[in-house]
């Protein structure tokens, strides 16, 4: 896995577009469909707006880091956030009420990450913050 | 940076369409919802929502459309949906928003038939 690129937003709501924008033209370069790329958009920007929000809970001195790296058939993108991290039990299994609606604030970002990557892995480093690591197949 | 948003009004054979531009987003959610609020009160009980096809809705902007999902199934409404990306209609469906709103193609022969 070859890193490709590295930077830094600040934690204000909006800078997720920067990431969009990045992994959205590696993508592209790589070959991915436009659906895919899509859905890479969604959810880098969702995984940045989960660091500012719960990593580093708005905290305007801290950052959020991004990593995109690759190889031959796969995009991987690492998020960290300098924050206390989240309950892992909190990342919600299902967004639905019993009776198959949406439910109202349930950790939609979340789920919409782990529904449309191919793989998603959660770190919590103390001390550090948290590292969300979400990988894309280019033949899937 | 900004998070920008155009939300208007406009009637169509009657029923209100709330037509949408730019980022749909926890702090410019709050926008739709107004609209809705606003409908809401003067008695509509058919709505239309039409988004631009470059529309950005991320997960703070589709908690606004849940809790209008869950207010218009209490107060017994109709709401279409229509001009969303294919790839935003996938994750509507998702999210079960499509079990909650009519999705529709074109707002105007929607609406002449009376949304949904």
């Amino acid at each position: 896995m070859k890193k490709v690129t590295e930077f830094e937003l600040p934690t204000v709501l909006g800078s997720e577009k920067i990431a969009m924008e990045e992994v959205s033209k590696i993508a592209k370069s790589m070959g991915f469909n436009k659906d895919r790329i899509e859905d890479l958009k969604t959810v880098i920007a969702e995984a940045c707006i989960n660091a500012m929000e719960h990593g580093n809970k708005f905290d305007q001195n801290a950052i959020v880091g991004v990593v995109l790296a690759a190889n031959d058939n796969s995009l991987t993108i690492l998020v960290r956030d300098q924050g206390n991290g989240i309950d892992p039990k909190k990342i919600p299994e299902s967004v639905f009420t019993e009776d198959g609606f949406p439910k109202v604030d349930c950790g939609m970002g979340m789920f919409l990450i782990t529904n449309l990557a191919n793989d998603f892995f959660y770190e919590q480093k103390p001390g550090i913050g948290n590292e969300v690591t979400i990988s894309f197949y280019l033949d899937q | 940076m900004s998070n920008n948003i155009e939300v208007s009004v406009r009637t169509i054979n009657d029923i209100p369409v709330i037509a949408i531009k730019g980022d749909v987003t926890a702090v410019t959610g709050a926008e739709v919802k107004t609209a809705y609020e606003t409908i809401s009160r003067e008695g509509a009980m058919k709505i239309g929502c039409h988004f631009d096809p470059a529309c950005y809705i991320n997960s703070g902007g589709l908690a606004f459309f849940i809790e209008i999902a869950s207010e218009s199934r209490k107060n017994k409404q109709t709401v279409c949906i229509c001009g969303l990306s294919d790839h935003f209609l996938k994750i509507f469906k998702m999210v079960g928003l499509t079990r909650c709103f009519d999705i529709i193609d074109d707002p105007e022969e929607a609406m002449k038939g009376g949304c949904g």
